[in-house]
């Protein structure tokens, strides 16, 4: 029972995060290497909130998140933007660069001290009994945050305007644009949306395990989840996050912790070899790339 | 306005070169930046203020003291360049690395081509400072592999009444993993049972799957000893799954904040320097100075660069001007640094031991119904021998 809720609590970190690097992906078909380190932002984005609404959590926590959407349109606007018809390796660099830039500048701002926002908040992260098992605060906070967030974007991607233009923008942008839809808006929403998720993903592996500037790793350490899947497919980086934690989580409990870090690798060559378009990702559009 | 600024610059050239030739100028290359920068920058940060301190005293000998820091980012690479720049171009007479350990070698390297001796402040000691030492080698860093084991094994039995079950745990890199190897084989010969060890890669997203098989195998003590975040973060998650059992860990620069904020009156903090908590006049003066240094870290993390900070001052007061490499290896070679309380004793180095002749161990932990961090053990020795 215990290892059903560390798998799903690692799984949510990875789909959390994946997320983010599918939706830009899927709309833009850009692979933001950047990631990571707008996933930090976010974080520190609640550092900052928590200090400034001292006492008032929940409008730190909306604060935060309405500045990790804002940053991530601002990035499109400013960087990503200028990027269009340009070809894909161009963007990717682009990522890059922004991913340096904004290492550097978080470690001016904000120094090199582990930070404890879920302490700046007032909370702290309690233990929950389910069933046999425990799970703390913060790690049902991220289940729940992941099946709202998949939630709400298999919704809003469904039965809105903006999410089905969204869709068509994805799947062939020269006809969206000629039926009228504004790619640079909707692009600008996938990054928002984007750079949401991943944020907010990086505020609540903060709240469970202090704030440092190691959490531009993890956010590389969900890559391989979202490749399992497929790269254009949320339901793929469900699916791929619970493969790569399931098994990251039985080998630490029956064989040898060290292959944790390796076997998400593993996995993701044999993925490459066998299905290189992941488990529910378009065979085309890889070719495309 | 070129050649204006030209001449400017000509005319700056001497007067920087005669600066240089006036003072005892000792050369850092450390991480100040960087994902590890939050281990190493305030060390640096704390002996650089505290040396200007000495200068604004009068300095050493009637001379100033220089300190040039370069950056390394604790990549290999950065750390030859920086050694190099170091020693041609700025000629110090005392290489400092307070690094990660991947850096040792290009600086070892540089440091035996040029013949100046080479220092760990902050860094890792390795094991060519303990006895017999090599020649150009020093450390003062708190801990010391293997010593900090037999330090926290022999407290543990010491506060325990039956038999020992113990837990080991530390983060995946070379340093930790043999330190606690150490520890399993060293627990055995005093007859504990070590049940579980948990090495977790660095870093983890999240630390409860490596918990829950150390806390399945029900220790009743936990020795971890690793990076801050791997120590803490495995105990945590172990709490949460409701072990109740007592942790041990090497106290970082960060453990007395730490110990404040996790609140646990069953994690220990064993270490070598003393806590501000103890409020020596030592520490008021650790106070002052960076206020006056305006540093961005709590006073609570400048201890380790206080301590080195003492250390430069004590060597290059018995370095004869003109100051050399050879004179200050030999002053190295020979000194006995008061630590005005910061540590249990005297740190001194020999010609055969660039460590310490004596390591000092002091437990603490938190105290819920007084609400303060106390002391678990006072000062115990451990005689460094070859």
């Amino acid at each position: 029972m215990q290892l059903a809720v560390n798998i799903l609590v690692l799984a949510s970190i990875y789909a959390l995060i994946c997320c983010g690097y599918v939706l830009i992906y899927r709309v833009s078909r850009v692979l933001s290497l950047a990631h990571g380190e707008l996933m930090m932002l976010g974080a520190y984005g609640l550092y900052a909130t928590a200090s400034l609404f001292s006492g008032h959590p929940l409008i730190a926590l909306a604060a935060a998140g309405a500045l990790a959407l804002a940053v991530g349109v601002a990035v499109y606007f400013a960087l990503m933007w200028r990027m269009t018809g340009e070809s894909v390796l161009a963007a990717v660099l682009a990522t890059i660069a922004l991913g340096i830039l904004l290492r550097g500048a978080m470690i001016l701002m904000f120094g090199t001290q582990t930070q404890h926002p879920l302490r700046d908040l007032g909370w702290t992260n309690g233990s929950l009994e389910v069933g046999a098992a425990r799970i703390s605060a913060v790690g049902l906070a991220l289940i729940l945050s992941t099946a709202l967030v998949y939630g709400g974007l298999a919704l809003f991607l469904r039965a809105t305007r903006w999410g089905i233009r969204m869709r068509a923008a994805g799947q062939h942008p020269l006809l969206a644009a000629q039926r009228g839809i504004g790619l640079h808006g909707i692009y600008a929403l996938a990054w928002g949306l984007a750079t949401f998720t991943g944020g907010l993903a990086g505020m609540l592996i903060a709240c469970d395990a202090g704030l440092e500037s190691t959490l531009v790793i993890i956010g590389l350490k969900a890559f391989p989840a979202a490749l399992v899947g497929g790269l254009d497919s949320l339901v793929g980086a469900l699916v791929g996050s619970l493969v790569v934690a399931a098994a990251e989580v039985v080998l630490i409990h029956y064989v040898d912790p060290l292959l944790s870090d390796v076997v998400p690798f593993v996995i993701l060559l044999a993925m490459l070899v066998v299905r290189p378009w992941g488990l529910f990702g378009t065979r085309e559009e890889l070719d495309r790339v | 306005m070129k050649r204006l600024l030209c001449t400017i610059a000509a005319a700056a050239l001497p007067l920087g070169a005669a600066t240089a030739q006036d003072a005892y100028v000792i050369g850092v290359s450390g991480a100040m930046t960087g994902p590890v920068a939050a281990n190493y920058a305030p060390v640096v940060e704390a002996m650089k203020a505290y040396l200007d301190h000495v200068n604004a005293r009068g300095g050493v000998n009637g001379r100033q003291l220089r300190v040039l820091v370069l950056d390394d980012q604790a990549q290999p690479s950065r750390a030859a360049t920086n050694a190099k720049q170091l020693l041609v171009q700025d000629k110090v007479v005392m290489l400092l690395n307070a690094s990660l350990s991947s850096t040792y070698a290009p600086m070892i390297a540089e440091s035996k081509r040029a013949g100046v001796p080479l220092y760990y402040a902050g860094a890792v000691c390795p094991k060519e400072t303990y006895p017999p030492a090599d020649p150009l080698q020093f450390c003062s860093t708190a801990f010391g592999a293997n010593l900090d084991s037999q330090a926290a094994l022999a407290f543990i039995k010491r506060n325990s009444k039956d038999s020992v079950r113990l837990g080991l745990a530390a983060m995946a890199i070379p340093i930790a993993r043999a330190e606690i190897d150490y520890a399993e084989g060293l627990s055995k010969t005093l007859g504990m049972t070590p049940v579980e060890k948990q090495i977790s890669p660095p870093p983890a997203p999240d630390y409860t799957p490596f918990a829950t098989k150390l806390k399945d195998a029900n220790p009743t003590w936990v020795w971890s000893w690793s990076p801050w975040v791997s120590q803490v973060r495995v105990f945590e998650a172990m709490r949460r799954l409701g072990w109740n059992g007592r942790y041990v860990t090497w106290a970082h620069l960060n453990a007395e904040e730490e110990l404040a904020r996790i609140r646990d009156g069953e994690f220990y903090v064993i270490g070598t320097n003393a806590f501000m908590e103890d409020n020596l006049p030592i520490h008021a003066e650790i106070r002052a100075v960076a206020a006056r240094a305006k540093l961005d870290y709590p006073v609570s993390y400048l201890t380790e660069g206080f301590v080195a900070g003492l250390v430069v001052e004590s060597v290059l007061r018995n370095t004869p001007w003109p100051p050399t490499p050879q004179k200050v290896l030999a002053a190295m070679n020979n000194v006995k640094v008061d630590m005005k309380g910061l540590r249990g004793g005297p740190l001194e180095w020999t010609k055969d031991n660039h460590f310490r002749t004596r390591q000092h161990y002091r437990v603490w932990r938190w105290d819920p119904q007084g609400g303060r961090i106390v002391r678990a053990q006072d000062w115990q020795a451990i005689e460094v021998k070859r």
